[in-house]
């Protein structure tokens, strides 16, 4: 019942844009584009360094305005597949501005959030436009922490189970 | 939103079952409500702390408290454990915001941007 915080496909979400492969693709992989985007309602993103090759890493950045100030997170992550115009895999987690990985606990939050989850974007060409697979996955086993969490609640699940 | 609403209370679940006290009140409450008094018996803590414990358990929608008598005894409601066991499920609408206002941009982009992006 709670394995959907194990290492199987989170969230697989399937869009269709109306622009070329190309294009699409350049929306992942050229900062310019990618800021253009990428923030959530009420977010920007001032800065987003990618390497896009294998083994390359980014670093974005994310300005958020709430009532005590502006507030910045910064997400780092390696990139693990890149094959241009079809498939790019990179990996997510929070850190500081200089892509130092935080544990979810240091950034104030509690130690179940997967330190570090993975980005899969796979494109195709549908007609005049792109498909787009997208397959968000968290990856919990990378940290300890939180799998030392995933355990946590599935044993406390296991025991409310029981004694009802 | 309703979104922000559920990121907010799944945040205010993690938060509150990331502390020991409140995983072992919500283990003594599988088994039957119980009073502040009866949940604080096995604890060396004060009351107080123990009421703000459940206060926290409370607002994650964990612990629902009941109108009867002064004692109003607590009891275990564990559907936000669901929510949890989804946690992923709330990247969706922001992933899907994202695709949405790709789509804008991408429209803006394929235009003039010269003309004021109107066809």
């Amino acid at each position: 019942m709670m394995d959907a915080l194990g290492s199987k496909p989170a969230v697989v979400i399937e869009h269709r844009f109306d622009a070329p492969v190309d294009l699409i693709w350049q929306m992942w992989t050229d900062p310019v584009h990618f800021k253009e985007w990428y923030g959530p309602e009420g977010a920007s993103i001032p800065s987003a360094r990618m390497e896009v090759r294998v083994g390359g890493s980014r670093l974005v950045c994310m300005e958020v305005q709430t009532p005590n100030g502006t507030m910045q997170m910064w997400f780092t992550g390696e990139y693990l597949e890149v094959v241009e115009n079809e498939r790019l895999v990179y990996t997510e987690s929070m850190s500081d501005e200089n892509g130092i990985v935080k544990s979810p606990g240091e950034m104030g939050m509690p130690e179940g959030h997967p330190t570090t989850t993975e980005v899969r974007v796979e494109i195709s060409a549908d007609g005049s436009g792109t498909r787009m697979v997208l397959t968000h996955t968290g990856i919990p086993e990378d940290s300890p922490g939180a799998a030392g969490w995933r355990m946590a609640i599935s044993k406390l699940s296991n025991y409310l189970d029981a004694r009802r | 939103m309703t979104t922000a609403v559920d990121d907010d209370l799944l945040d205010e679940t993690f938060a509150a079952l990331a502390n020991t006290t409140r995983r072992a009140i919500l283990a003594r409450l599988a088994q039957g409500a119980a009073t502040v008094n009866e949940l604080a018996e096995p604890f060396d803590i004060a009351l107080p702390t123990i009421s703000k414990h459940i206060k926290v358990l409370e607002r994650a929608g964990l612990v629902v408290r009941g109108q009867r008598a002064q004692y109003r005894p607590c009891a275990l409601d564990a559907k936000p454990l669901k929510r949890v066991a989804t946690w992923a499920e709330q990247y969706r609408p922001v992933w899907e915001a994202r695709f949405n206002r790709m789509d804008d941009y991408l429209k803006q982009l394929q235009s003039n941007p010269k003309d004021g992006g109107s066809r």
